[in-house]
């Protein structure tokens, strides 16, 4: 009977806006000022702040995501790879991230936290062949294995790199 | 979803250092050059004996 009566309470209280899956059927949230706002951050610097823009491309952990204006909360990890953002003015700035996260808040606000980023014309092609070889050379060399995990991870990094540049 | 540095036994920070370390290797000469001094933490050491400091150590 209590078992009831609290499965009945837990109905009553469940957001109905919990059983909507899908973004398409998502209402756009009341007051919506349909504009994206843009934050990025490291932990030295602030390179954007809260400045309006059209869209934001993403590499997440579980694939490459865009995100424009209403789009549904969320909470993304990211991986080693290029930040695209769209300027009102169509114009587009690119920087490289070295892995953080991306949140999507309700109010069209979209905050991301890197640990570190640079512009793509900053970043020296050569050195990232020599770095990926030396990953590579690490890998298959005869190194402890805490060597090799480091070695493997910072590979990803330059293949992500050699990608972009 | 289970990633290779998880599986390997990295935890997340470690994962991500390793990632910005590897960033920060391939970046040009001329900007590393403006980051290089943010990448060290200066911590000084002074031993105090009778209100008087006898020896100090910077790292």
């Amino acid at each position: 009977m209590s078992m009831l009566r609290s499965a009945r309470a837990f109905a009553a209280i469940r957001p109905t806006r919990l059983l909507r899956t899908y973004a398409t059927e998502a209402a756009v949230p009341a007051g919506s000022s349909g504009k994206l706002t843009f934050s990025l951050a490291l932990p030295h610097d602030v390179l954007v702040k809260n400045e309006t823009v059209q869209q934001v491309n993403l590499s997440g952990s579980s694939g490459d995501m865009g995100v424009l204006a209403d789009h549904v909360p969320t909470i993304e990890q990211l991986k080693p790879g290029v930040i695209e953002v769209i300027m009102t003015n169509n114009e587009s700035k690119k920087w490289f991230l070295s892995g953080g996260f991306a949140i999507v808040n309700p109010d069209s606000s979209l905050n991301v936290n890197a640990v570190e980023a640079f512009k793509l014309d900053e970043i020296s092609p050569e050195l990232v062949r020599e770095k990926t070889q030396e990953a590579e050379r690490i890998i298959s060399g005869s190194g402890s294995e805490e060597e090799k995990v480091a070695a493997r991870v910072q590979l990803e990094v330059y293949e992500a790199l050699q990608a972009a540049l | 979803m289970s990633s290779a540095w998880k599986a390997a036994g990295l935890t997340y920070l470690q994962y991500t250092q390793l990632c910005a370390a590897a960033l920060r290797n391939v970046v040009k000469a001329d900007v590393a050059a403006a980051f290089a001094k943010r990448q060290t933490t200066p911590i000084k050491v002074a031993k105090w004996e009778n209100g008087k400091t006898v020896e100090t150590h910077e790292y």
